[in-house]
């Protein structure tokens, strides 16, 4: 069904933007129609440009107007730009599901019920989307407990991890919806017979990953014998390999799992230092999200929701993928 | 016994004396708990790489604070430096210009800074909050919000000056503690350090006597530019990559150095050395206490703690009559009650 709706929005998104001489923007599907959106972190770093690309993309195509937000991932900066957007009473709203269901509720119902469309990306927020389906709320992200068990089978797959090796998960689990996929790259590496220490990450290294590397360092240094480190942290993936490098680690000598493209990670993976990535495509979170507030505004379809992250790149599948990266696509 | 306490107290008065006898308890207590960690070199290697960045700035932030002002806005100079110079690298191969042009681009934040909060008179911590905004935006606007890696560089002069190992030691904390030492002397030796500590002291009063006050600001404010400037150099080469959100992250561990080192937030007094020591002990923290075997969600918590514990007890070894003043009450207290 999920599939079937899928192709019959693509097809309308097709015919939207169909090669049939450059649409006037008043002829667009979307025309008229103003989308806030929730783009997560901080203008341009590398878990959040895929996604502002994707958005702006779909809305130069559906011919929406689209009003950014970013929150640096602060779960209540999120919920006070969710109540600024509601006050300037846009068409469609965009939001990430971080702060939880309990605390959008109250706003997420206010909003339904003055006909605004609410739809959710890369975290979810399932109790309102199975509450709100019918009105167009979906969502286009990582099912992010399966992300984060996914990134530890590969870690297990590719690192040759056994029973009783010891791992690190560098995490945040504190956060509602976040730390799911924290939560299931520990349980996963745990079920697997590992002893795995768990280190939670601090605004300041959330903020500028770069001050992982000390924390990191000083782990490795204390645990010799470590195995494995994981972490669903973007940014934080892209400094493991500094933190390796200082405490001596060679390319290959311990299994790292990490999520996400930046620059930085792909030279790691190049390098070795990275075993696997999770890639959530985040491009597809910005444009679907965008595609949804269009189709159910307009002709009043349901919400999809759509796993953008199905599979992990290495260190044999980075190459294909550089010319994206670069472009702030993949 | 009387002459053995004074010679005590005459040491403890050395300027950052009391501050480094907390330093050598802190590592003494990691060497204990984590001795696989802290009887390496390396663990104190990779602790002097975050340092020393944070050192310059904090030194930096030390001489405006003396001033009687405070800088929001070295985050956002860390990130349009480091974009300069990566830039600079990345597109046209040209280090040494984007060395040049970073440390430009930090002058001209400075000096801007200091025309809006000397000449204009905008309160400096409102001044500075806006331009932290207005070039971290900016910064965004001309990356394209684009993260470089800079690839192999290793080999570049500008990384073997800057950023090369002398065996295990970073050449960067050289170039830090360098740094440290002549601002100690503009502080402590030189008319310029004098007048910031005057305007600190009491603004009205340096300006009767003839102190430029507008002038003395602005420079300091430059100055702090110049050096978030060179920080993001060291910053941007020692990673081999740029990212936007760069120097984010530093904003209260800066701040938080300052102030454990004994400057005073209200101007007018001021230790280098205090902010060199609670640098290093800033760097450390959450690395030490990781080490040690605190997990999870206790890490914050003990940070704080050991944070909060550093500057008692800094306070209590710069003054141990004061400090053991709350004792004595508590005693006399006690005992009233007894009689």
């Amino acid at each position: 069904m999920k599939r079937l709706a899928l192709i019959a929005a693509s097809g309308a998104l097709a015919l939207a933007i169909a090669p049939n001489g450059p649409a006037r923007a008043e002829d667009k599907l979307g025309a008229g129609i103003t989308m806030y959106f929730q783009m997560g972190g901080n203008p341009g770093d590398g878990a959040t440009l895929p996604r502002t690309n994707g958005a702006r993309a779909a809305a130069e195509a559906l011919g929406v107007t689209l009003k950014e937000q970013y929150s640096g991932w602060q779960p209540e900066t999120m919920l006070s730009q969710f109540r600024e957007a509601l006050a300037a009473s846009p068409g469609c709203v965009e939001i990430m599901g971080h702060p939880g269901n309990e605390a959008f509720a109250k706003l997420v119902a206010d909003a339904e019920k003055r006909g605004i469309v609410i739809t959710s990306g890369n975290s979810p927020l399932t109790k309102l989307k199975d509450q709100y389906v019918a009105n167009g709320f979906g969502y286009a992200g990582v099912d992010l407990y399966e992300g984060g068990k996914l990134t530890a089978q590969k870690m297990i797959e590719n690192g040759k991890l056994k029973k009783g090796d010891k791992a690190l998960e560098y995490g945040l689990r504190a956060q509602a919806e976040r730390g799911k996929s924290d939560q299931g790259l520990y349980d996963t590496l745990v079920a697997a017979g590992l002893q795995v220490d768990y280190i939670e990450i601090s605004p300041e290294v959330d903020h500028d990953s770069s001050l992982a590397v000390p924390i990191i360092s000083a782990y490795l240094l204390k645990h010799p014998d470590l195995k494995a480190i994981g972490t669903q942290h973007g940014n934080v993936t892209a400094f493991i390999a500094k933190a390796l490098k200082d405490a001596g680690k060679k390319p290959g000598e311990i299994t790292v799992g990490g999520i996400d493209l930046s620059p930085a990670t792909i030279d790691a993976l190049k390098k070795g230092y990275v075993t696997v990535t999770l890639d959530q495509q985040l491009y597809l979170q910005g444009f679907l999200p965008v595609m949804q507030c269009v189709l159910s505004k307009k002709y009043g379809l349901s919400g999809l929701a759509i796993n953008t992250g199905a599979g992990v790149v290495t260190p044999g599948s980075i190459g294909a993928l550089v010319p994206l990266i670069d472009k702030g696509i993949r | 016994m009387a002459a053995r306490e004074s010679a005590l107290v005459r040491v403890l008065r050395i300027e950052g004396v009391p501050i480094t006898a907390v330093l050598l308890l802190l590592v003494a207590l990691c060497m204990v708990f984590a001795p696989e960690a802290f009887l390496s070199y390396r663990i104190y290697m990779s602790f002097l790489v975050s340092f020393s960045p944070l050192l310059i700035m904090a030194a930096g932030l030390t001489l405006l604070i003396a001033a009687g002002e405070i800088d929001l806005s070295f985050p956002s100079v860390v990130a349009l430096s480091g974009w300069v110079l990566a830039y600079c690298i990345h597109e046209h191969e040209a280090p040494w210009l984007g060395l040049i042009l970073a440390l430009a681009a930090g002058a001209l934040v400075g000096f801007l800074n200091g025309v809006v909060v000397a000449r204009l008179g905008i309160p400096s911590i409102i001044a500075t909050l806006a331009t932290q905004f207005l070039w971290g935006g900016l910064t965004t606007g001309f990356s394209h919000g684009l993260s470089y890696s800079l690839g192999d560089i290793d080999e570049l002069m500008v990384c073997k000056l800057f950023v090369d190992r002398i065996g295990p030691l970073p050449v960067q904390c050289l170039w830090a503690l360098g740094l440290t030492v002549w601002l100690w002397l503009v502080l402590n030796r030189r008319p310029f350090g004098e007048h910031l500590l005057f305007i600190g002291d009491n603004v009205k009063v340096a300006g009767l006597v003839g102190v430029n006050t507008r002038r003395e600001k602005t420079r300091a404010f430059t100055l702090m530019g110049v050096l978030a400037a060179f920080a993001s150099v060291l910053l941007t080469l020692d990673n081999r990559s740029f990212f936007n959100t760069q120097g984010a992250g530093y904003l209260l561990q800066v701040m938080a150095a300052v102030f454990i080192g004994g400057t005073s937030v209200f101007g007018g007094k001021a230790s280098l050395v205090g902010t060199a020591v609670g640098a290093y002990i800033i760097a450390m923290a959450e690395g030490g206490i990781v080490a040690a075997g605190v997990q999870g969600f206790w890490v914050r918590a003990v940070e704080g703690a050991v944070l909060l514990a550093a500057v008692i007890g800094y306070r209590f070894l710069q003054n141990p009559e004061k400090g053991l003043a709350p004792v004595r009450l508590l005693r006399s207290k006690l005992g009233s009650v007894d009689r």
